[in-house]
């Protein structure tokens, strides 16, 4: 993954303007926002919005999209795999292996992917860093718009290293952790802040282990279960079976 | 009479069923981003699941564990849980939003998925479930023939590596619903998110299995006359009251070994719920089926599986729903739709199992009771009334088919109008501005002006200047745009300039606000009032004065434009050209009218005056400089918000956005 790209949001640099929301808009042909029952705001994002800014006390602008994480949630959560992490770096959806059985909204620790509630062909929504884009050589429309380079992008080693060096160049000025670099694995959106971003997330603290690793401590016990339980009701049956054989055959004896 | 009830609720389930398919999820349930699972997965697929573990577990008592004694439960149990396998399947289709890729966990097969893993184990236990039914359905004359003996014999001879097969299917996907929540560490509550959350959910299912024999014996014996096989329930309430205290006491010990056992008391609402469901699911019934009273009589024995049934389905919501975090603000509560499917599909199940039972050998034992004689009735001629009464068996299905058509007739009535026609939005009507005194100070490096509230900056006010200012907060959620009404009149060129924002007034008006035509926030309003007309036109007699062409529908594209009639009502000489469609009685949003006005014009001082306004003039931050109600008092350079509006903001509670493009 080290060729992999990703995207840094320094939210300090962040003035608010939206333009990365109708960039991001313009490039995946999403409508307007209607009010639903369903998309009463709480990040903004919607099926017709994958990145939005969140807007925090103190003129601080924190831009929400899809993390791109590097061992993602939704991903092993997918059981057609519809949902994909790339070489290079962007969780994809495919629409057409989708059963629409939303797991992968239930996996996710950040909450990101949306539903297209008001379709009776419905589809997950949710940023795939441009990805035709990114195959073409272009930047995501995004990081393209911006005119602050708030959001910038690249390869995701350089964007820490550049990050550190933010960091230490301009000491006091950020939290001196880089959000994204460890959290449940890693993930290929970076943050840079002044404030704490733990309100992106359901709960402050997340651990550095990925998610799909806990899947895996109870799919691994699978085999050993197919064989214990098969194994175990197998010789029950057989040592029952022959009790009551011998008690039947004592049975006849005594009878006799 | 049962019959009927069930009929009923099925034809309020045909009925949601076109709903929810010809429009979708979001017009027929109350899930949202943040409840992408709601009653039908906990209910339908989770509770489901659990409940058909009847199955399961009896045919290992029986197959397995040689407890001959409980061979007659066996049938109904397999039966049981055949069906509810297939009901949940049934109630997947409803979730899935899109069913007919059902198929494809088989032809894409992803092994690090719970769900994956889930959904395999259903389908080869359904296939399973049916083989071991298999020769119950095989036993009924019309298969009578040598081909189906082959069969039923084969099925005979496999019948124990069937069973087998059977229970390590269970094992896997009982304990897999668990284990699907293991992904969502940061989301479901600490109470509830156990690294063994998969035993949890097996051993609750072989208790709740049990309890759900007991029950189905208790429908049997009320239904179909069946005796009550007092002796042998109680001897399955032995074994739930062991496995209930064995899945009591793992939960504990989770609890406890994960240092959680003060957060299970603290009084909190988790706590309270996680209390009230572990002692309805499990410390109750277990304790009362320890007395072999309790466990021999009949009411005793009802009352503990019911209230197992409910506390094991109470887990599975608790898990899936009630205590699932969402974000703050965001709730759930099943829509009756929801429930109604859920419903009705147990409806369906249930009379598949009553024809099973009427046509089949499911209760082994009642070869000796005669239920056709009951239904031979032949028609008869009744004297006194002289009338040709039907046949009980005719009168029957048409009383069925008229509860069924009757109630999906109701169910029409109670749908709401968005799963009848379609997008319906929340409307969001606007508010009126309000004016307030505020003052207006000249940026010190930048283009433009600072804008304050009277009374939030005293401090500021005496190098500014004091005006007017129109707030405007057109979908009520504390994001003001501050309009310095009077400015725009100074710069625009005084009395003259009107005109350039005021396009339409309403009759004996001078300059009409914006809110009062467009008055939804988002979408398009009829501002056309056509009963009015009518009376104003003289009735009948009226119509051609809109509707000139005769040879055309009526209707209003055909009509009239009402500023051919009502000249005084369009400003001279306006700036904003409407198109002519707009003309004939349609506002659009109010988002749309100040959006599309107010940046058109900010564009164009910045191309014809840029000397004189900054690059950003037109900009969204130009003019939305707020954050959002809860940070008013935070923000420059608004400030504290004093005046009606901030009531309004405070009852409001959450705040709600729906920004446009």
């Amino acid at each position: 993954m080290s060729a992999s790209y990703a995207i840094l949001t320094d939210t300090t640099l962040c003035t608010g303007c939206e333009k990365c929301v109708e960039a991001c808009k313009q490039e995946n042909s999403l409508g307007k926002d209607l009010p639903r029952p369903w998309q009463k705001r709480i990040d903004d994002l919607s099926s017709t919005r994958y990145s939005t800014i969140l807007r925090r006390s103190g003129a601080h602008f924190v831009r929400q999209q899809c993390r791109h994480c590097l061992e993602p949630a939704c991903v092993s959560a997918c059981l057609v795999g519809a949902m994909k992490k790339t070489e290079e770096g962007p969780v994809i959806y495919d629409g057409d292996r989708c059963m629409g059985c939303r797991y992968c909204m239930m996996a996710c620790p950040y909450g990101i992917p949306r539903y297209d509630w008001d379709e009776p062909v419905p589809y997950v929504q949710k940023c795939d860093m441009c990805y035709q884009r990114l195959k073409k050589g272009k930047q995501p429309a995004c990081v393209e718009a911006c005119p602050e380079k708030a959001t910038i992008f690249g390869y995701r080693d350089d964007l820490l290293k550049e990050a550190h060096k933010r960091i230490a160049t301009y000491p006091g000025k950020y939290l001196n952790k880089v959000y994204g670099e460890t959290e449940i694995g890693g993930t290929s959106v970076l943050y840079l802040s002044d404030i704490s971003l733990d309100f992106l997330t359901f709960k402050p603290e997340l651990g550095d282990k990925p998610l799909p690793e806990r899947t895996m401590a109870a799919l691994s016990k699978v085999p050993p279960l197919i064989l214990g339980m098969g194994g175990l009701m197998t010789g029950i049956w057989w040592f029952i079976g022959r009790r009551m054989k011998i008690a039947a055959e004592a049975d006849e004896e005594s009878q006799k | 009479m049962l019959k009927t009830v069930l009929w009923a609720i099925v034809g309020i389930l045909a009925t949601v069923t076109m709903a929810r398919f010809l429009r979708g999820l979001g017009a027929t349930t109350a899930l949202s981003d943040s409840t992408p699972w709601g009653f039908w997965i906990a209910f339908d697929v989770m509770a489901g699941v659990a409940l058909a573990a009847g199955g399961f577990v009896l045919a290992a008592t029986v197959y397995i564990f040689g407890r001959e004694k409980y061979r007659s439960f066996a049938r109904p149990a397999i039966l049981t849980a055949f069906l509810g396998y297939i009901a949940v399947a049934v109630g997947l289709m409803y979730d899935l939003g899109l069913p007919w890729h059902i198929w494809h966990p088989i032809v894409y097969p992803q092994y690090h998925s719970v769900l994956f893993e889930v959904a395999a184990c259903v389908i080869l236990y359904l296939t399973v479930l049916f083989f071991e039914f298999g020769p119950v359905i095989l036993e009924h004359p019309v298969f009578h023939r040598p081909v189906f003996r082959k069969i039923h014999q084969i099925l005979k001879k496999i019948a124990i590596p069937l069973v087998i097969t059977g229970i390590v299917l269970s094992t896997l996907h009982q304990s897999s619903l668990g284990s699907l929540f293991l992904i969502a560490p940061y989301r479901l509550h600490p109470l509830w998110y156990s690294p063994i959350i998969w035993v949890l959910f097996f051993i609750s299912a072989v208790g709740l299995g049990l309890m759900m024999v007991t029950a189905e014996s208790f429908f049997s014996a009320w239904f179909f006359g069946h005796k009550l096989k007092m002796n042998f329930l109680s001897g399955l309430g032995k074994a739930a009251s062991v496995v209930l205290l064995f899945y009591f006491g793992v939960r504990l010990a989770d609890i406890a070994g994960r240092g959680l056992l003060a957060m299970a008391f603290d009084g909190s609402w988790q706590s309270i719920l996680f209390l009230l469901e572990l002692s309805i699911s499990a410390i109750i019934p277990a304790g009362m089926l320890l007395f072999k009273k309790i466990r021999l009589s009949p009411v005793g024995l009802a009352a503990c599986s019911g209230m197992t049934i409910l506390g094991m389905i109470g887990y599975r919501f608790d898990v899936c729903i009630v205590a699932f975090s969402r974000p703050e603000g965001m709730s759930y509560f099943p829509s009756w739709m929801e429930v109604a499917v859920s419903v009705g599909i147990v409806a369906i199940a249930m009379l598949v199992f009553i024809f099973f039972v009427e046509k089949l050998k499911v209760y082994p034992e009642d070869e000796e009771e005669d239920h056709d004689g009951k239904m031979k009735e032949e028609a008869h001629f009744d004297p006194a009334t002289m009338r040709n009464l039907m046949p009980k068996s005719l009168a029957t299905p048409r009383r069925y088919s008229l509860a069924f058509i009757g109630s999906a007739a109701l169910a029409i009535a109670f749908l709401p109008l968005d799963s009848l026609f379609g997008e319906q939005y929340t409307k969001t009507p606007v508010s009126k501005t309000t004016t307030i005194e505020g003052w207006q100070k000249k940026r010190s490096n930048k283009f433009g002006h600072e804008l304050y509230l009277i009374d939030a900056k005293p401090d500021v006010a005496p190098d500014g200047e004091q005006l007017n200012l129109l707030m405007i907060d057109g979908n009520r959620d504390g994001r003001l745009v501050l309009f310095p009404h009077d400015r725009h009149s100074e710069t625009l060129g005084q009395k003259d300039s009107c005109r350039q924002c005021h396009h339409q007034n309403l009759p004996f008006d001078k300059n009409t606000s914006c809110y009062e035509c467009h008055s939804e926030m988002y979408t398009t309003t009829d501002i056309f009032d056509h009963s009015s007309h009518i009376q104003k036109l003289g009735g009948n007699q009226g119509c051609v004065r809109c509707h000139q062409d005769q040879s055309e529908i009526k209707a209003r594209n055909t009509s009239l434009a009402c500023a051919e009639c009502h000249t005084s009502m369009v400003v001279q000489d306006t700036f904003i050209k409407l198109p002519k469609k707009e003309m004939r009685g349609f506002a659009v949003g109010y988002m749309d009218a100040m959006h599309g006005m107010c940046i058109t014009c900010h564009q164009q001082k910045i191309e014809k005056e840029s000397h004189k306004y900054g690059s950003n003039f037109a900009d969204c931050t130009n003019c939305h400089r707020d954050i959002d109600a809860s940070q008013l008092h935070e923000v420059e350079p608004y400030a504290i918000m004093r005046s009606p509006h901030e009531k309004l903001i405070e009852s409001r509670g959450t705040v709600e956005r729906h920004a446009g493009n």
